[in-house]
């Protein structure tokens, strides 16, 4: 069922327009990332990164372009057909299904038919990645710390049976411990072999996940750091608050 | 004693029929996020198909048959109303009130559609079990005691239905971040489709059962629309418990204020009642602004 | 802010307090000129009867829309209101003997209490328990007023309800005259009123809070106090409205709380578009004038106009005359805040 010949880029964008009513705040942006590669996202807020997770996951329409998951045209589609392709988001912020128990959670994760026939072998997956889940699968959600929140969220993006997880934010506002806990666990997913699309501030969190990072701002893409390029603090610095120095446009202004 | 027990009898049989018509409105809420105004029209029709099937020559039906047949019509009219008259505006950020206007012009239509097809003249259904059964010593129609036994079997149903099966699941989690949902490939729009007949088919029941014990016209989706309204104010509508606990409470307070000091005066009463309990809680009756499907 | 009359533009306008300017103050002259005249060419009875009731049904809608359209107060129990006019008037000149001039300021207070009454639960309420409960009220005063049939008829109403007096000039036979002028008369008080109210600080403020309630709370304003004042505001010439109907009809029904007379009303609040004020009337024209072609139709005349609301909500959620006022507001200064 995958379709994909070996060397298809897991997801490619090109030229999307996109943005809320009459505000357009992806102006053509363009990425890819290769088979067998992560890639990052990092930027100043409100600058479009989740708004390109948003066009790429369905939730929002794009005005022009193309988006292609796998060698599929994903562009447009319902987002329940790209979830069904395996392409998995989790959303920024952790208030996912407050009211329902973890266990129900995960549960209703494993929606899509090609989910619903691994679904106990998912759950177990993610019971072993995130034990605090286990220990906690009676508790409702809306009960559970931030960081676990974030872990549930993953959890239930995992029972989808993905072949690419987008992260959208996953240690935002986490205590530095929690935050190595997640961090360690999103490690181990891609290890384990899963294509990642993270969005995140922290770009050296970033650069030990993925080698290829783009940097977005004012809804297009202003840097990129191709794999196996050496970067440096300063350079991100520079790269965020003034002129690039590892090449693309300088950036517009300050945050 | 014979009093008590009639206001008591009389209280478990209205609170089941405002019970399940709150329920309705209240999974429309939680899972969408509107109010249907229509919800009494449901009513109407459930039991007026069920009577065309019933009576009227060339079909007579068995009554169950006829109400089975009756509430699946009311599932698919429950779908076209979200439809034509809830979908189109999804993202617009008035649509609590179009769809009140759109679904109290659909309940007009409705109306008068039931009038114009049966006429004013009041008819009646069969009862669910003729005839009088007793009670600890009391009488009571047969009728009436079968809808207070199996309106809470219903409502049980529609209990574990949100919450032992995946469909209810997903239902439930629509009602509580649909964004999420919708990254979970969960097929929304259908949700909302299933609330909406969920909500008639409850509402046709209400209809139904009504219509075996006392008249039916065309006119008679008001009333009840109007009593869920004020079940749903004083029960909230965030969650499924609180309106069905409220339309029992309503329903006995009207009976007992019915008996002892008149039909004149108990809307009154009621009214003063709501607006006294809304001073002293001005935030409504909903705890926090959420609206979740427990 | 000036005072007395400011020069703009090299020309003279007229003092700041006056609430129609220029060239709207020209087209209200030009407008009422024309319906003043109008009796002159349209001397049939009938077309005087549907125009007296699109006077008497633009107060309502054009009051309504002052709670609904500039408070954002989603406000339901409007027309009990114009009900509870109704039948004030009725009571009063029936079994007061009140003199109907002196009953029809009576039926407008009976309304302004009604509406402070229902305005105090619904406070500080969220918008779909304000409907919830405006609505509850509503049909609540109307199982009060059938319960109630001594007085009010019940579910047959009240006949014989007295008309409206004046020496010498008989009010029932001088081919609705006398009637056409007074319901205009009122329907001109009423525009004059929504837009002084409109206009005023208290307008403003209410503008302010539909549009950001939070912000307007952190500046002072108080929105128990604004609702509360709106709604009273608002009830005032429905309910005057109300006592004229019934001084005109000469008898009241429970009619007036009928979900039938609701779709029409809120039909021309809706064509007329909400927040504006000459919308309603306009809308009342083609509405009032369409349900009387239909009058045949019997419980089609519901059904039609019922459709009609829902094509407008689909295909235009701003109000048919939306567009309408865009070409208007060229002609007359724009109204809208």
């Amino acid at each position: 069922m995958t379709g994909a010949a070996a060397g298809t880029p897991t997801l490619e964008v090109t030229g999307l327009v996109s943005g809320y009513g009459r505000v357009t705040i992806l102006h053509g942006i363009g990425l890819a990332m290769p088979a067998g590669h992560n890639i990052g996202l990092f930027g100043p807020n409100g600058h479009g990164k989740t708004t390109l997770l948003r066009t790429i996951s369905g939730l929002l329409r794009a005005g022009s372009g193309k988006i292609s998951f796998l060698g599929q045209d994903i562009t447009n589609r319902k987002p329940r057909e790209i979830v069904a392709l395996g392409l998995i988001h989790v959303a920024q912020g952790n208030q996912i299904f407050p009211d329902l128990t973890i266990q129900e959670a995960l549960r209703l994760g494993a929606y899509t038919p090609r989910s619903r026939a691994r679904e106990a072998e998912n759950q177990e997956r993610v019971y072993r990645i995130f034990p605090r889940l286990k220990e906690r699968r009676r508790q409702q959600i809306r009960t559970l710390s931030g960081g676990e929140r974030q872990m549930a969220s993953i959890g239930v993006g995992l029972m989808g049976d993905p072949k690419a997880l987008i992260l959208d934010e996953p240690t935002l506002g986490l205590a530095p411990r929690i935050k190595e806990e997640l961090g360690d666990a999103i490690r181990g997913i891609s290890e384990a072999g899963m294509p990642l699309i993270v969005v995140e501030q922290d770009v050296e969190f970033l650069m030990e996940l993925a080698d290829q990072l783009y940097m977005i701002n004012h809804g297009e893409v202003a840097a990129q750091i191709r794999p196996g390029e050496q970067i440096d603090h300063e350079e991100i610095m520079a790269m965020y608050f003034g002129t690039s120095a590892a090449g693309g446009p300088p950036s517009r202004g300050t945050l | 004693m014979n009093a008590l027990f009639e206001i008591f009898i009389s209280g478990l049989f209205s609170g089941s029929l405002y019970a399940m018509m709150a329920v309705g409105l209240a999974l429309i809420w939680t899972t969408i996020g509107v109010f249907n105004f229509g919800q009494g029209i449901f009513a109407t029709l459930a039991a007026y198909l069920t009577w065309q099937l019933v009576d009227a020559a060339g079909f007579e039906l068995p009554l169950f048959v006829s109400i089975v047949l009756a509430l699946a019509v009311m599932a698919v009219i429950g779908w076209l109303f979200q439809l034509a008259l809830v979908r189109p505006f999804i993202g617009q950020p008035g649509i609590v009130l179009t769809v009140v206007i759109t679904t109290l012009a659909a309940f007009t239509i409705l109306e008068n559609i039931t009038l114009l097809l049966w006429g004013p003249r009041p008819k009646q259904l069969p009862p669910l079990i003729p005839g009088n059964a007793e009670v600890l010593g009391f009488g009571i129609a047969a009728h009436q005691l079968a809808i207070i036994v199996i309106t809470p079997l219903i409502l049980l149903a529609v209990w574990l239905f949100l919450n032992r099966t995946r469909t209810g699941l997903a239902l439930r989690a629509v009602s509580q971040n649909e964004d999420a949902s919708l990254l979970a490939g969960l097929n929304v729009p259908m949700m909302y489709a299933l609330a909406f007949a969920l909500s008639a088919v409850l509402a046709g029941l209400a209809g139904v059962f009504f219509g075996g014990l006392k008249f039916m016209s065309p006119t008679m989706g008001t009333e009840p629309l109007v009593k869920a309204l004020v079940v749903v104010i004083f029960g909230g509508i965030a969650n499924l418990t609180g309106p069905i606990l409220a339309a029992y409470l309503i329903a006995f307070f009207e009976a007992a204020a019915t008996y002892f000091i008149g039909f004149y005066w108990t809307p009154a009463l009621l009214f003063l009642v709501l607006i006294v309990t809304l001073m002293v809680r001005p935030e409504g009756l909903l705890t926090g602004r959420s609206r979740r499907l427990t | 802010m000036t005072d007395g009359a400011e020069k703009r533009g090299g020309r003279a306008v007229l003092p700041a307090w006056m609430p129609l300017q220029g060239r709207e103050l020209a087209a209200m002259a030009a407008g009422a000129l024309l319906l003043v005249l109008l009796p002159l060419v349209i001397t049939d009875t009938y077309t005087r009867h549907l125009i007296i009731l699109v006077f008497i049904y633009a107060i309502v809608a054009s009051s309504w829309d002052l709670s609904l359209g500039y408070a954002g107060i989603f406000n339901f129990g409007h027309l009990a209101l114009f009900a509870i006019g109704l039948y004030s008037y009725a009571l009063a000149t029936k079994f007061g003997g009140v003199n109907g001039w002196a009953a029809i300021p009576l039926a407008g207070l009976m309304a302004m209490i009604a509406a402070a009454i229902v305005t105090v639960p619904i406070l500080r309420l969220k918008g779909i328990y304000i409907i919830l409960v405006t609505f509850a009220f509503s049909q609540l005063v109307l199982q009060l007023v059938v319960s109630q049939s001594d007085w009010t008829g019940g579910t047959l109403g009240m006949t014989g309800v007295p008309s409206l007096k004046l020496p010498g000039h008989n009010f029932i036979r001088d081919g609705k005259i006398g009637y056409y002028y007074t319901a205009l008369v009122l329907l001109g008080a009423n525009i004059l009123f929504l837009r002084i109210f409109v206009r005023s600080p208290l307008g403003l403020s209410i503008v302010a809070l539909r549009d950001n309630e939070e912000y307007a709370v952190s500046r002072g304003i108080s929105l128990a106090r604004q609702r509360l004042l709106t709604m009273v505001a608002s009830a005032m010439f429905t309910g005057m409205a109300g006592g004229l109907y019934g001084a005109y009809v000469r008898n009241a029904s429970i009619e007036a709380f009928g979900i039938g007379l609701l779709t029409l009303i809120l039909s021309m609040v809706l064509l007329g578009g909400t927040a504006t004020i000459y919308g309603s009337l306009l809308a009342g024209f083609v509405l009032v004038f369409l349900d009387e072609v239909m009058i045949d139709l019997g419980a089609w005349r519901p059904i039609t106009i019922a459709l009609l609301i829902i094509l407008v909500m689909l295909v235009y959620p701003g109000g048919l005359f939306g567009g309408l006022r865009a070409l208007a507001g060229r002609l007359m200064r724009k109204e809208r805040t």
